[in-house]
């Protein structure tokens, strides 16, 4: 497709131009549950929204567009990737929100912008090439997505989740605000390429020390890694459902995209030679990974509720994406970006099943979903192919993309062996460790005799946005080719921004 | 002309199970049954053509292969994953009799699970779907595509021994029992399973590719480092003895014999437990890289198969009884394969074709064992389930007496039970009697060769132990007094199930005679010792000179005194009750008794490990993670947080405790970061 078509009309504004058209949604939104009342109304125009934005980004992608705007932003084949899965996530959320009893009924255009101003931040992030950029565009995803937890008014677990996630949020960003500044002394630029030719020529200097510790652990915060994972599963369960696939498979994929930009930029791309710091920064990432994957996995075990046990789920996968950061080769990149787009469906589904459940009247505990094969045998089905997929049996998605990202630690670099092929091991260990738990939900709904017997009924905007989950969980599982090729493209643009 | 369509053989299976699955009942009383019996009888004619294709065409001399893969996806780094199908003389031979057994079972099905009503749909598309597992792990041409065929299985394998978790005709305890036994057959086989995993990433990186073609040929063996092989060949080791229920992990097996008696018979005695050994015998070119892996393969064998005859000796359960010899049996393949094997890596290395020769009767005694054992013990699996079926009893002490009520049943089992035992010219003495002989010959190379005469020692005496256990079950059932439940007998099975019975007995007593007709050159393995190239197929038959080899060896008539001696035994002690056999077990009270029964303490084993060390594990760290970490930085967190008392003690978890987490995370990040940083030379 050429991209010609969306270039005339944005101009110079082409690079953002599908984060344009969601800004206009988001300021939309209000206005039109002001005029009409009608959530359904409000509910179709933000799906339009968004996928007409989906589609000028498909454009331009497909085109191989690639545009800068003020020296602030670049749109290249790594951020159209990135803001297409950002895309998905809010297109799932989208077109389930208006139907799950969760979502607030009163406010729900301010719910609307709020989704589209979280994602919008996303997208930011997604295509900035300055640290202040990042910042900005984390906060405007952060503040929003403190609203979105809180909007279950009336539930005093949502008030919780939502007052702790300020508090905690708060302070990794006061962590992450004294980090950039502190790196912005020390190299005097806060351009992601200009930081990375500065680094390589320096030496270690405890400005850089702090700065980086401080950025891991404020942006860690976001990827909910150990040891700054403990509001997740608060917030997971507090959350409205739809808003926790949002937290769970958007606000953390943002999470570690600041990640790949910032560090791999810093310490591989920008540097024609290895910069000073690269291979203690891999060491650090590589101990970071290891606990982060292993304490989301064993205390998973122990959960009794569905979503907790999700989340914890979700800790432990954000431990095996960042993997890449330990090996930090092209290669890596490809795996983790291809985990990325896997996690969404089979973990987005997972919650999916639960949100719908919920608006069926089932609890949260795994004990509710006992005897579900026989009540709703399409909703168990598809529950046992995301949670297969995310233990990583084949011929499921998330074998394929685990294959890769693991076999990418193995293979480490240029025929040589690596030295990572231990992180690979523990991370096998791991998913072995995880089946035990996602195989007791699959006990549950298979094996456990349940109380009720009727049939349930979930509403069809849920239906419809499973039945997409678990499409893809199958296709990307058995042609993984379809993403794989866009991702080995966009880890290679993201190896030459500088 | 059909050789190209040889993907069709497990298509058509799988095929049946989407139709069976969704609309079996709607296809008459049987839920499905005959579209499965004919999907896999169509299958079972295609794999005849094929084979017969096969053996008259010029890709059976040259390469010893026929293949066609494509390539499924790429990706960086030069790595590529394809799937195809290959054809030789083993994959014939799994598919052919996979595929046969399956159908007979099948048959044997419609009558052994009439009862089952609206269940049989269940059962039918899962066989179904078990088979297009078996077939497509015979025919596959890359270790990946037999690794999602291999896990297909498992899956099978879980949810058929779990068939009837949900209503158990005998009862709710029953039903758990099943469905524990699934979960631990589950379990137990995914240990294997992540190490098999492991193997084939060690191979992909070390061969870039998981094709057969690619993996097997000797150059690219060659240029590979030779200690990655033999991890490789460890870990995939490790994938057989879970499948195979190898020692360690045998002790998932008897468990598994909750599941109706026809799964038993197909996935657990014939076809699923065989994967394991067809495993070894693919890969014999990379295995036979080191004679100490093979010596591996043949001690894992010889001891699993001798305890597990031990514990076959006074299990009361006939279904047990049949477990355990499976197990031994099995065991006996591996003995075979690791003898065969380890003579072809010593022949390798010292260049020697008449070594070289020899091993190659280890691995066709191997593989002639997998298929005669697949029919005798399918035979003797679906004897037990036509006596179980009518006597509604497990238990070998409520039968008794039953030879006149059920005497297609009874003869049958008989030939079955001497096929086992080895009796001489059953199908089982042929390949049993090369399996020991070849393990003596091995003995006498390489500096490990003793170890080979311990394991022809044991051999025989489970040779022994198995004809005494087989009488002793047989007598037990159909001769002696009868038993609490011989009076409610129904009499003997319906035709669906005896014709399957009769016809699979012909193969039990018969199939041993294809070894006198070329089936050694077909099934033989050889190295072409200047390119180290091996092939499959070809080799030198020796015909009818094996019947002159057997009966002048003086060791072939001690097995057989032997077998006799055993058979007289158990005549006496549990037909004509002469002999007490409380005499010999201090009436159940000797320790080697309560060992047996408690199977030698491996089900504690596996709890204690398991259990109490996995559980036990994650149990503590979740304790650490809430109560230790938690209270470790209670102070740290007054003096950060300080006043902030909203929600101080909220009910999930308190918000102070994690932001002091987050700084104490930083605090240990900072040290950690320091600590690479002067380690590695950066500070």
């Amino acid at each position: 497709m050429d991209a010609t078509i969306i270039t005339n009309i944005f101009g110079e504004f082409s690079a953002m131009a599908p984060m344009i058209i969601m800004i206009i949604g988001a300021l939309l939104m209000p206005a039109l549950y002001f005029t009409t009342k009608k959530r359904g109304v409000v509910g179709g125009a933000l799906v339009a929204f968004i996928l007409v934005s989906l589609a000028v980004n498909v454009i331009l992608l497909l085109g191989g567009y690639v545009g800068t705007y003020a020296g602030l932003f670049q749109y290249d084949a790594f951020s159209g990737l990135m803001i297409l899965l950002f895309q998905i996530v809010a297109f799932l959320v989208a077109l389930v929100c208006t139907s799950s009893i969760e979502v607030t009924r009163l406010h729900y255009g301010a719910f609307a912008s709020l989704l589209l101003g979280a994602t919008t931040g996303m997208m930011f992030v997604a295509t900035a090439t300055d640290l202040v950029v990042i910042f900005v565009g984390v906060e405007l995803t952060s503040i929003s997505s403190y609203v979105l937890v809180a909007m279950k008014r009336n539930d005093p677990r949502a008030a919780e989740a939502a007052v702790k996630y300020v508090i905690i949020g708060g302070m990794s960003t006061a962590l992450t605000i004294y980090g950039l500044s502190m790196l912005y002394g020390v190299t005097g630029t806060t351009n992601l390429a200009e930081i990375a030719v500065s680094l390589s020529t320096a030496g270690f200097s405890w400005a850089f020390g702090i700065a980086m510790i401080t950025m891991i652990a404020g942006y860690g915060f976001k990827i909910a890694a150990v040891p700054f994972h403990m509001w997740a599963p608060d917030v997971y369960e507090g959350a409205p459902t739809p808003v926790s696939i949002f937290l769970a498979t958007g606000s953390k994929k943002m999470g570690l995209v600041v990640f790949f930009k910032i560090f791999l930029i810093m310490f591989v791309a920008g540097a024609s030679v290895a910069s000073f710091a690269t291979v203690e920064m891999q060491y650090l990432f590589a101990i970071i990974a290891a606990i982060t994957m292993t304490v989301g996995n064993v205390v998973a075990i122990s959960q009794t509720n569905i979503k907790r046990m999700l989340a914890y789920s979700s800790i432990a996968q954000a431990g095996y994406i960042l993997i890449v950061m330990a090996v930090m080769s092209e290669y890596a990149l490809t795996g983790g970006i291809f985990h990325m787009f896997t996690h969404v469906f089979m973990k987005g589904g997972a919650f999916l099943i639960v949100g719908a459940l919920i608006c069926a009247g089932i609890g949260e505990k795994i004990t509710d979903y006992r005897g579900l094969a026989k009540r709703a045998p399409f909703l168990a089905f598809a529950m046992l192919l995301f949670l297969f997929s995310l233990a990583g049996i084949p011929p499921l998605a998330g074998f394929t993309s685990k294959f890769v990202l693991f076999s990418a630690a193995i293979y480490g670099g240029d025929g040589a062996t690596s030295q990572w092929v231990w992180l690979a091991f523990i991370a096998i260990l791991n998913s072995a460790i995880s089946l035990y738990y996602y195989a007791r939900v699959v006990k549950a709904m298979y094996i456990e005799k349940g109380t009720a017997t009727d049939k349930i009924k979930v509403p069809k905007a849920f239906l419809a946005a499973i039945v997409i989950c678990v499409a893809a969980v199958i296709v990307l599982g058995v042609f993984p080719q379809i993403i794989l090729g866009p991702a080995s493209e966009a880890a290679a643009a993201l190896f030459s921004l500088v | 002309m059909f050789i190209e369509y040889t993907w069709l053989v497990p298509l058509i299976p799988a095929l049946c199970f989407v139709l069976v699955g969704f609309f079996g009942n709607k296809m008459g009383k049987t839920g499905g049954g005959y579209l499965a019996i004919a999907g896999v009888a169509v299958s079972c004619l295609l794999s005849v053509l094929i084979s017969y294709e096969f053996f008259t065409s010029a890709a059976y001399a040259s390469p010893g292969y026929y293949t066609e893969s494509m390539t499924w996806f790429t990706f960086p780094g030069g790595f590529e994953i394809t799937i195809g199908f290959y054809v030789d003389t083993l994959a014939c031979l799994m598919m052919m009799f996979a595929s046969f057994i399956s159908m007979l079972i099948f048959v044997y099905s419609l009558g052994y699970m009439g009862e089952e009503g609206k269940r049989k749909r269940r059962y039918f598309a899962e066989v179904a779907l078990f088979v297009t597992g078996m077939l497509g792990l015979a025919i596959s041409s890359s270790f990946i595509e037999m690794f999602i065929f291999w896990e297909i299985m498992g899956l099978c394998s879980y949810l058929l021994i779990g068939f009837w978790s949900f209503n158990h005709p005998e009862g709710d305890d029953k039903a758990d029992n099943a469905a524990s036994a699934a979960k631990k057959a589950f379990l137990v086989t995914r240990l294997g399973d992540v190490s098999l995993m492991g193997g084939l990433f060690v191979m992909l990186y070390a061969f870039g590719s998981l094709d057969y073609t690619v993996v097997f040929d000797a150059a690219n063996i060659a240029s590979v480092d030779h200690n990655l092989i033999i991890i490789a060949c460890l870990l995939i080791f490790g994938g057989v003895i879970g499948k195979s229920a190898q020692f360690p992990l045998l002790d998932w097996l008897p468990d598994a014999m909750a599941g109706p008696t026809t799964v038993s018979a197909l996935i657990h005695a014939a076809t699923m437990v065989k994967a394991g050994v067809y495993l070894v015998a693919r890969c014999f070119p990379i295995f036979c890289e080191a004679s100490s892996v093979m010596l591996l393969v043949a001690v894992i064998g010889g001891v699993t198969m001798f305890f597990a005859a031990t514990m076959a000796m006074n299990n009361m359960n006939i279904k047990k009884v049949l477990a355990y010899s499976t197990l031994s049996q099995l065991g006996y393949m591996f003995l075979a394969l690791g003898a065969g094997g380890y003579m072809i890596a010593i022949g390798i290395e010292t260049g020697d074709t008449a070594l070289i020769a020899a091993g190659s009767l280890g691995y066709t005694a191997g593989c002639l064992h997998m298929v005669n054992h697949a029919f005798f013990k399918a035979l003797l699996f679906l004897c037990s389930g036509s006596v179980i079926h009518s006597t509604g009893t497990e238990d070998m002490r409520e039968m008794g007496g039953l030879g006149p009520k059920m005497k297609v049943t009874s003869i049958t089992m008989l030939i079955g039970s001497l096929s086992i035992a080895g009796f001489p010219f059953f199908a089982g003495f042929f390949s049993k009697d090369l399996i020991i002989e070849q393990a003596l010959h091995a003995a006498d190379y390489g500096t490990a060769g003793w170890i080979f005469i311990v394991l022809w020692a044991l051999a025989i005496i489970t040779a022994f132990m198995t004809a005494f256990y087989m009488f002793r079950m047989w007598y037990m059932t159909f001769r002696g007094p009868e038993g609490p439940k011989t009076q409610h007998c129904h009499g003997e099975s319906p035709k669906s199930m005896t014709v399957p019975l009769m016809v699979l007995s012909i193969f039990a007593f018969g199939f041993g005679f294809v070894l006198l007709f070329g089936f050694d050159g077909l099934l033989s393995i050889n190295v072409d010792l200047a390119t180290g190239q091996f092939f499959v197929g070809g080799g030198h038959a020796e015909g009818l000179e094996y019947l002159v080899e057997f009966f002048t060896n003086p060791w072939t008539y001690l097995t057989i005194v032997l077998v006799i001696a055993a058979i007289i035994i158990a005549k006496f002690m549990y037909d004509k009750r002469k002999i007490n056999p409380g005499k010999f077990n201090k009436n159940g009270t000797s320790w080697l008794y309560r060992a047996l029964a408690s199977r030698w303490w491996f089900p504690e084993l596996y709890n204690q490990v398991s259990w109490k060390l996995g559980y036990g594990v994650a149990r503590g760290v979740d304790y650490v993670d809430r109560n230790i970490v938690d209270g470790a930085v209670n102070g740290l967190s007054n003096a950060v947080v300080g006043s902030g008392d909203i929600l101080s003690k909220a009910q999930t978890g308190n918000v102070r405790n994690y932001a002091a987490v987050v700084l104490g995370g930083i605090v240990v990040l900072f040290v950690v970061i320091l600590a690479l940083f002067y380690f590695m030379g950066g500070l």
